[in-house]
């Protein structure tokens, strides 16, 4: 039962991501005042590119083949851990939130390798930023979910979500500091503006995805949407478990609408602020995650102080 | 074979691989084929000897051997046979290694077979070493040989890093012997460790003893701020030690504080503010190691920031397990030292592979700088996805092994912070946070390192020339990438083992390291499985990459240049190691100025060192002629083959070394 519902909830990720970020277009152009393509846009993309041939620069080598099917496998593989459907994880090993924040550092090795791989100098760069920004998010990030373990007793994220659910907390204001924290610092890992380091030079245009083409262009597109569903499955069931069934059952079927409610919530959020803010510099990046670091060390003084 | 009977016989061949090179001296093949052969027999036996003692079988000698004063006793325990295993699988892969690229070296092979035996010697005594005496002796052999390795190359650099190694050695070395005479005068003079282990030195003296041996290890191991020789002593040396060096001997360091802390002063009790005293210089090391890492376009000083910041790590765990030590809860503290103890042996694998690795760049295009390399992955692609594996290893990636290790210091961390101590959990949660921005920073000074050598295309006519390394070199470094996968993905059997190992070293209760195939934090429930990780990205990618062959075109993909904006490609294009450096040193900038502010430190010690020797080198003729002229007369033999290098100051110093040892000596004597 557990191995069907994780094997599930990867398939289901995998098919609502394109209209996810098909979501977004949607919503980047009505704020825009353009009509804007279909929701469902973001399919059809797939669909043209898996038919085209493809293409690979002269200078690269395995590490650029590999990349889109390993990031795919790793979207794929923290889907099927997170408690998503339920409160209760389908495979634990894979939801605990030191693996996580790993398993995300092992596609990022690979993604911006793949750009300096491509001997590109532009997706090369784009490597670069992605892997310094995760230097940016990663301590507000730690903090804030270690704020939330000392809460609630373990790391693993179905406790967590578990504890939360039950009101089992020790210090709520912690949880509530830590939660702000932790949805600044996924808002970030999600890549949105102002923090899309890529989108904001022109030549950088979408980093390491510059020289992938065809069906490899195709997978990479869905890997990444794929991960942006996983990251805020991962804030939602820690932080919002509310309606979800307790245990792994039939009703995970109940559980996985509203799953997909509460995402479609948090995209159209996401998406709202996204048009809202302008494009910073790289530069000054530093200054706004420092913030966020701020929120997540005040969560954690909660804690020491016991309130 | 009982485990000490083997591991004397280690000794012995390690001495005949030495006498053996020696005595080869003016033919280089056959020094080096002796050598070498000889070295890595030692290493399996060694090797087999510290995996029983790890195993559960406990040996020790105790004998009286040259010295009636102090009886050589050897002990070796679960804990020192871990050290020992790690040095033994360094060594013997070094060795092999050497077979090929001892080659580099010329006229030297007889010497460099010579110190290396010695060196892996002596490291075996100080790690088995049970008695005040014999550890201070063999302590000094080794950074006498080591600094003879490093010095090798006869050139400036070497010179000027061998320099800076030598006195930082011997300021840990007086402050360990401090240590040590503290600890021999509360226990009324016995040289034995197993005396101090059973007193109660009381909390004044045996914080004394503890902060004088965490700060002499700590220079051995290179913490910072005592760390800048290792980026300019390691990297100088050839590279099958230097990944002895900073995969094996910078560990003794990690051990002699296990072993002051945790063993000798046992009986005295482990105070709380160890324990986070270790754990700030962990932070410390382990962030500010990586960041100095990642501005780094030598490979080889890229690799020993990198010790820098793995030490770091590895306190990490050690402070957590002296923290819930000193709070009484035992079951938290062997988790941390297990972590510590794993963290300890990935270490050594995977950065005895990156330096065997670096050794092969350089062994093929005869330079350490990455700018002048590039697109070596079509030219040595064996060297390049051993690489990989070992650059994936140390940047803690899933399912390898510097992710078991990391994974258990964060779940020690995290116990630690749930004991209900306001100060504790400070310390903790800011521990975990300066291992999360290393980890971020490791993976990105990795893709640095593995990206600007091996991918795109070459910058310079040596690396478009590079061929791939010789069999035995290619031999070694599958053989530590090889032991950094099973060691990640065998974790649910190597885990308990060690476990055991620190439960020896803590004499506390039995842990649950693992259930299953998977890793437990036995207090909280949390678990991950390494295993599990491997099949399911095995699995998942393999079908993803069948997917996408079926899908498109049948026609294979077509090579094109990379897109420049509508210019012309050229090789100059992709990024290089300065494009990682200075996007890093936007956001970094404070942290290089404080660099240098230790470094000047280190110099300004060697200056003081310097000053001293002209002083003595002032009143030479009258300490010599009343005081010590028989030793120095010995010792002017030796200084002798340290002057051809050194050009005469270093006799003086070394003279007063010797001496400074005698007059210690005697003094104990009469003590006694």
């Amino acid at each position: 039962m557990n191995i069907v519902l994780a094997i599930a909830q990867g398939l289901v990720v995998m098919l609502v991501a394109p209209f996810f970020s098909g979501l977004a277009r949607v919503i980047r152009a009505k704020m825009h005042n353009r009509r804007g393509p279909s929701i469902l846009q973001d399919y059809r993309d797939l669909a043209k590119l898996m038919a085209r041939p493809e293409s690979v620069s002269s200078d690269s080598s395995f590490v650029l083949r590999i990349m889109p099917p390993l990031f795919l496998a790793v979207s794929f593989m923290l889907a099927m851990g997170l408690p998503m459907f339920t409160l209760e994880s389908p495979m634990p090993v894979f939801g605990d939130a030191i693996t996580i924040m790993y398993a995300l550092a092992l596609s990022r090795f690979f993604f911006a390798l793949s750009g300096v791989d491509s001997s590109n100098a532009y997706a090369g760069f784009g490597g670069i930023r992605e892997l310094l920004m995760s230097v940016l998010i990663e301590p507000s990030m730690l903090i804030a979910l270690f704020t939330v373990a000392i809460v609630c007793g373990s790391t693993g994220i179905a406790t967590m979500g578990q504890h939360i659910v039950t009101g089992n907390v020790s210090s709520v204001v912690a949880v509530i500091l830590a939660g702000v924290a932790f949805a600044a610092a996924c808002y970030m890992e999600l890549g949105k503006l102002p923090f899309d380091q890529a989108e904001a030079e022109q030549e950088l245009q979408e980093g390491p995805l510059a020289e992938l083409s065809g069906p490899s262009l195709a997978m990479m597109k869905l890997a990444m949407g794929m991960k942006q569903v996983v990251v805020v499955a991962w804030f939602t069931s820690i932080f919002i478990p509310w309606g979800e069934p307790a245990t792994i059952g039939v009703t995970a079927l109940v559980g996985a609408v509203v799953f997909l409610v509460k995402c479609l919530v948090d995209f159209v959020v996401c998406g709202v602020l996204e048009n809202s803010v302008s494009r910073s510099r790289f530069k000054v990046l530093g200054n706004q995650t420092w913030a966020v670091v701020g929120i997540a060390v005040l969560a954690f003084v909660f804690v020491v102080v016991g309130v | 074979m009982d485990s000490m009977t083997l591991f004397i016989a280690s000794l012995a061949v390690s001495c005949i691989g030495a006498l053996a090179s020696v005595l080869l001296i003016k033919a280089d093949n056959a020094a080096k084929t002796a050598g070498c052969l000889v070295g890595a027999v030692a290493a399996v036996l060694s090797f087999i000897a510290g995996l029983e003692a790890v195993l559960g079988d406990v040996s020790s000698l105790n004998t009286v051997f040259f010295f009636p004063f102090a009886r050589l006793e050897l002990l070796l325990n679960g804990l020192a046979g871990l050290i020992v295993v790690l040095i033994s699988i360094l060594a013997f892969a070094g060795f092999i290694y050497g077979l090929s690229y001892f080659d580099e070296y010329p006229g030297k092979v007889g010497r460099a077979g010579f110190f290396m035996n010695t060196f892996v010697a002596s490291m075996m005594l100080v790690i088995t070493a049970d008695n005040v005496f014999w550890f201070l002796v063999a302590f000094e052999l080794m950074s006498l040989t080591s600094y003879f390795l490093v010095v090798i190359e006869e050139n400036k650099n070497s010179i000027r890093g061998g320099w800076l190694y030598f006195v930082i050695a011997h300021v840990g070395f007086v402050l360990i012997m401090a240590s040590f005479l503290l600890m021999t005068n509360g226990v009324g003079g016995s040289f034995s460790f197993s005396d101090f282990r059973t007193h109660d030195f009381g909390p004044a003296v045996s914080s004394a003893c503890f902060v004088l041996a965490f700060f002499g290890f700590g220079a051995k191991a290179g913490i910072i701020p005592l760390h800048s020789w290792l980026p300019q002593a390691h990297p100088e040396a050839p590279s099958n030690v230097s990944a002895l060096m900073s995969g094996g001997m910078i560990k003794i360091g990690i051990l002699g504080i296990l072993k002051v802390g945790l063993d000798l002063l046992a009986g005295s009790g482990v105070q709380l503010w160890w324990g986070l005293m270790v754990l700030v210089f962990g932070s410390i090391s382990s962030v500010l190691g990586v960041v100095y890492a990642l501005h780094e376009h030598d490979i080889k000083r890229l690799l020993a920031y990198h010790s820098v910041e793995n030490i770091g790590i590895i306190l990490l765990g050690v402070g957590a397990s002296m923290t819930a030590h000193a709070l009484g809860n035992d079951v938290i503290a062997t988790i941390a030292l297990m972590a510590a103890l794993y963290h300890t042996l990935n270490h050594a694998m995977f950065k005895g592979e990156l330096f065997l690795g670096a050794g092969s760049l350089l062994y093929a295009t005869g330079t350490r700088n990455m700018e002048k390399m590039g697109g070596l992955f079509r030219r040595m692609p064996v060297t390049a996805v051993c690489f990989l594996i070992g650059a994936l290893a140390i940047s803690a990636i899933p399912p390898l092994n510097g992710f078991v290790s990391e994974w258990f210091t964060y779940q020690s961390l995290f116990n630690i912070s749930t004991l209900s101590d306001p100060v504790v959990m400070v310390f903790a949660v800011a521990s975990a946070a300066a291992l999360a921005i290393t980890g971020a920073l490791a993976v990105t000074c990795f893709v640095k390192a593995y990206g600007v050598s091996f991918a795109s295309s070459p910058r310079s006519q040596e690396a478009a020339n590079a061929k791939e390394s010789p069999a035995p070199m290619l031999f070694s470094q599958m053989l530590l990438a090889a032991i950094c996968v099973v060691l990640g993905i065998g974790s649910p059997v190597i885990a308990p083992v060690l476990g055991d190992v620190a439960q020896s070293v803590l004499a506390g209760s039995a842990i649950t390291a693992t259930s299953g195939v998977s890793l437990v934090n036995e207090i909280s429930g949390a678990a991950t499985s390494t295993p599990a990780i491997a099949i399911a990205l095995v699995v998942l990618t393999g079908l993803a990459f069948v997917l996408r062959s079926c899908l498109g075109t049948k026609a294979p993909a077509k090579k094109t240049d990379p897109w420049a904006c509508g210019y012309e490609p050229n090789e100059h294009m992709p990024v290089v190691a300065t494009s990682f450096a200075s996007d890093v040193e936007l956001f970094m900038g404070p942290l290089y100025t404080l660099r240098e502010v230790c470094t000047k430190i280190c110099w300004s010690i060697a200056h003081v060192f310097q000053k001293l020797t002209g002083v003595a080198q002032g009143v030479e003729p009258l300490p010599d002629r009343f005081l010590v002229d028989a030793p120095s007369e010995g010792a002017d033999k030796l200084a002798g083959l340290a002057s051809k290098i050194e050009g005469g100051n270093y006799s003086v110093y070394i003279c007063y070394i010797v001496a400074a040892l005698v007059v210690f000596l005697v003094l104990a004597v009469v003590m006694v």
